[in-house]
């Protein structure tokens, strides 16, 4: 086996990870914005669906253009 | 009872998809898994980042969550130490000092390395108490995750058991380590995003940390200030006791020994990589206290039911994190903090399982059972050992819930093997006259000993102020004793020829020179570290 060069580790993980991540953002923002609303009582009238569904979009998109541009790198 | 959560179908959609990601990741690692090597310790290919993940959640047990905010809701800031003084300065002393030993000699295992270093009955001693401990806190921990379910969610025990225990068994089976590492950063980016916005709401219903420091008893709010004596923090714990027990000890035995961790930081590509995986990990280490102390603090603040009345009943400290959730979490976001603990749990059964399966096949089957084989017989043997170590996982989940009391027990007997075991290995790794069997009977001497401190303990001959006082000091006196043991016997017993062990201890192993740039360099994180983990120590004195 050679030290510095060793067989590429597997697949790129940030793509299941950035798919699940964006895959509950949607979800979240979509019931966010189309469910019920008397459910925010609990969080103090704060739609926290939507703050969260969008946030988890960011960070799935982040994800997902870093294993874009590395890819791209490779190549 | 009623549970006292209801989810709903966007709930159980965002459980099921992690279910389904879990799967597929491991999955796809199946055609990867060629050789042994492969399977236990992911061909040794995988960057810093990954293993270093890794390394923190398979730590990161539903178990640790949630005790962990129940210490919170019990203890205050004082909870910190477990995360700070009890696990920093180990994972560095890991990275910078103990790493090139385990990742050069290209041992398997822990109990391999114990094998080179000491001798064969040294080896069988740790693997076979590893084995078996290994498995028994998995079955502990798969009882106590399904028992809270039942009580908050309304499933019932035994589907909560097979299912998280069906999902580790596959996606282990097929993927092996990697599928374990991999599913384990899922699933440390899910335990975070899920349990802040519990955080995030419960500050904005106290009223940010000023409202938060108002409404709690006061001597919750400093690490450090009340630890003079043990009767002045709820704890019951003084600062020697503590410095000495768990932040030496405890935490260096843990973090230094335990295969469990170790066995990540040895599937990184190379030896700065996995001098790294401990250094990197231990930022997020530090950061744990936000989504464990904080909402222990806020149940605390928020909650009436943890409001401790002089004479009035005990809090059932175990079920804040999930009474948090119930009173401020609206669905959606609800089966996000659920999943988040579901996903926890699971990375730490797989971490159990993974350290189970190697330890057996390299260090009990390979070494006693079924000497010289093939490579793709310990393959397949790996695969039965994930079999029958999730069965007998299981197994153990069923008998602790006829004995309810055996949890408390178990944790305590872990203490029994760990707390000497980091003795064994010091003076192994950086005393070149120790010899093979001063190291078994040092070893065996240590667990003795803290078994007679155990005994004392319970026939009211040693008293502290608080079980964790005594669980502390048990510890260092099992560590002093295999030291000193250690090192007597090794006066009189024959050594090892010094051209058998270069490569295994410190003053015959030639040092490595890191010729990276300062950021890629161990001793820059590892400074770095250790900088900010005084800084915040200060902080919250």
């Amino acid at each position: 086996m050679e030290n510095t060069e060793q067989r590429r580790h597997f697949f790129d993980l940030k793509i299941p990870l950035g798919s699940l991540l964006g895959f509950y953002g949607i979800v979240l923002l979509a019931y966010g914005i189309f469910g019920p609303k008397d459910i925010y009582d609990k969080s103090f009238h704060m739609d926290i669906n939507i703050v969260w569904g969008i946030l988890l979009i960011v960070i799935s998109g982040a994800f997902l253009l870093s294993a874009y541009l590395g890819r791209k790198a490779r190549k | 009872m009623k549970p006292v959560i209801s989810l709903n179908f966007i709930d159980y959609m965002i459980l099921s998809a992690y279910v389904l990601i879990t799967i597929i990741v491991g999955y796809s690692l199946k055609k990867y898994m060629k050789t042994s090597e492969d399977f236990f310790l992911s061909g040794r290919s995988l960057p810093s980042w990954i293993t270093s993940l890794a390394f923190l959640s398979a730590n990161l047990g539903a178990l640790e969550v949630i005790g962990m905010v129940a210490n919170s809701a019990k203890y205050g800031i004082l909870t910190v130490h477990f995360y700070w003084i009890g696990a920093i300065p180990a994972m560095i002393f890991l990275g910078l000092f103990m790493m090139p030993f385990y990742y050069s000699t290209r041992v398997r295992s822990v109990p391999e390395y114990l094998k080179h270093r000491y001798n064969e009955a040294t080896r069988g001693l740790n693997a076979l108490s590893f084995a078996i401990m290994t498995l028994l806190m998995s079955g502990i921990s798969m009882y106590a995750m399904a028992l809270l379910f039942e009580l908050m969610l309304g499933w019932s025990l035994t589907s909560s058991i097979l299912l998280s225990a069906l999902v580790v068994l596959i996606y282990v089976f097929f993927g092996g380590l990697s599928s374990s590492i991999y599913n384990e950063v899922i699933q440390f980016f899910l335990i975070w995003l899920g349990l802040l916005p519990v955080v995030y709401i419960g500050l904005h219903a106290v009223g940010g940390f000023q409202g938060l420091v108002a409404k709690i008893p006061p001597d919750f709010l400093n690490a450090w200030r009340q630890m003079g004596s043990a009767s002045q923090n709820p704890m019951g714990v003084d600062w020697l006791g503590m410095v000495l027990g768990l932040g030496f000890v405890l935490s260096f035995g843990y973090w230094t020994t335990d295969f469990l961790v170790v066995q990540r930081a040895m599937a990184s590509e190379n030896l700065s990589a996995a001098r790294r995986t401990p250094l990197i990990a231990s930022f997020p280490k530090m950061l744990v206290p936000i989504i464990v102390v904080i909402p222990g603090l806020l149940a605390v603040a928020l909650l009436p039911q943890f409001k401790v009345v002089p004479g009035g009943p005990t809090p059932d400290y175990n079920s804040a994190l999930i009474l948090m959730f119930a009173h401020y979490l609206p669905n959606g976001i609800l089966g996000l903090a659920i999943t988040g603990l579901l996903a926890s749990f699971m990375s730490g059964m797989a971490g159990n399982v993974t350290a189970f399966n190697t330890v057996w096949t390299y260090d009990i089957y390979g070494s006693y059972i079924k000497k010289n084989m093939p490579d793709e017989h310990y393959l397949k043997m790996g695969k039965y050992a994930t079999v029958f170590g999730v069965l007998f996982s299981i197994g153990t989940a069923y008998i602790v819930r006829s004995f309810p009391n055996l949890m408390d027990y178990m944790q305590l007997i872990f203490t029994f093997f760990n707390a000497p075991l980091f003795a064994t290995f010091l003076l192994g790794m950086f005393w070149k006259k120790t010899t093979p069997w001063a190291g078994f009977w040092g070893l065996l001497l240590g667990i003795l000993a803290a078994a007679t401190h155990y005994l004392l303990y319970q026939l009211h001959v040693l008293h502290y102020s608080s079980e964790m006082a005594a669980n502390f000091y048990q510890a260092w006196w099992a560590w002093c004793v295999d030291f000193v043991m250690t090192i007597i016997i090794s006066l009189f017993t024959a050594r090892k020829d010094e051209k058998e062990l270069v490569g295994l201890v410190y003053g015959l192993t030639p040092k490595v020179h890191s010729e990276e740039r300062f950021f890629k360099r161990p001793a820059f994180w590892g400074g770095l570290s250790i900088a900010v983990m005084i800084v915040l120590n200060i902080i919250f004195w």
